[in-house]
């Protein structure tokens, strides 16, 4: 009759996340329920209605699984979402300089001073696009740091491996974007400068290998902590 | 009967501090002083039981560890915190205010 118990509990908690906090949850729940089955047998019950009584009170468990649940991870506390919103405002305000900076050029016309203002404008106003670039990446990539009052156990060090990792894609995305703007910019500015148009576009090739050579940097870093662990 | 235990259920959290409060204890002991105090009329679900345990936990009210049977499997043992037993003065005050309320209503 008590395999029928455990039996009963694995059935209930199937669809359970499966955290350290459940499975204690779990563990605690079947231990009592022995108790109360062995208690009732001792006091002369039928085993057969001793374990219908016990299952019987057992309830609901489905919403003690939302309480073992890991927070959501996408969820910002208040500081952070203070700070993405003005990283945002930031953004967008610096990319209307651009714009601004662009057609304030543009209005200069060709060839003032014998300098092509028009393109000029465009190249600063690229330039200017990098920081707004960086950082609404950046934001759309920023998680919580991983409150550590808990006390550390399995599920912690996992939801710290994962915001570690979620940190570095953040970081990594920004550096792509750092990347491939500066290219963009470059390849404007020494076209412009030499007319070279037949070599130029190389610069992208650098650009990709340049980000292949990131990508693996991140990777080896990943490769050596897992060694440590 | 339903009234009862539809009160018994509101006041969980306060009943398992009420518990905690005379020794440290384990989730089916609590049930079974339940029973016990109550001529066998009332228990509560276990998952009532639990959901309660982990609020307590989170509120700060109680701590938990796992006691070191040794014969059998391990309990989940629960005692109360400094925090629990300012919450349950609390909450017993408020209870008396609204149990005196309710009484004068009902008259």
């Amino acid at each position: 009759m008590k395999e029928k118990i455990i039996q009963h509990f694995n059935e209930i908690f199937r669809d359970a996340p499966k955290t350290r906090k459940a499975l204690d949850l779990k563990q605690e729940m079947m231990q009592n329920a022995m108790d109360k089955y062995d208690d009732m047998v001792a006091e002369g019950y039928l085993e057969e209605d001793a374990y219908h009584n016990v299952i019987n009170s057992i309830g609901d468990v489905t919403d003690l699984f939302s309480e073992t649940e890991e927070k959501n991870l996408l969820t910002l506390p208040e500081e952070d979402r203070k700070k993405r919103a003005m990283l945002n405002a930031v953004a967008v305000g610096l990319y209307i300089f651009a714009a601004t900076v662009f057609f304030f050029f543009g209005s200069m016309g060709n060839n003032y001073w014998g300098y092509n203002f028009a393109s000029f404008g465009f190249v600063i106003a690229l330039l200017i696009c990098i920081a707004p670039t960086v950082m609404l990446v950046y934001a759309a990539n920023m998680y919580p740091d991983y409150s550590k009052k808990e006390k550390s156990d399995m599920v912690d060090a996992y939801k710290a491996t994962k915001y570690s990792k979620n940190k570095e894609l953040a970081v990594k995305k920004s550096i792509y974007s750092v990347i491939w703007s500066l290219t963009l910019v470059l390849y404007f500015i020494i076209s412009f400068l030499t007319f070279e148009w037949r070599y130029t576009w190389i610069l992208f090739l650098i650009a990709a290998c340049l980000q292949a050579i990131v990508k693996l940097i991140f990777d080896l870093k990943n490769v050596e902590k897992d060694d440590v662990l | 009967m339903s009234i009862t235990s539809d009160i018994l259920r509101g006041h969980t959290e306060a009943i398992i501090l009420s518990h905690l409060l005379e020794h440290d204890s384990y989730g089916y002991q609590i049930n079974k002083d339940i029973m016990k105090k109550t001529n066998n009329a009332y228990e509560l679900k276990e998952a009532t039981l639990y959901s309660a345990f982990r609020r307590l936990e989170q509120a700060g009210c109680i701590r938990t560890y796992w006691g070191d049977e040794t014969v059998g499997a391990r309990r989940r043992y629960y005692s109360i915190t400094e925090k629990g037993r300012k919450a349950y003065a609390d909450y017993k005050r408020e209870w008396q205010e609204a149990r005196e309320i309710i009484d004068q209503l009902l008259n």
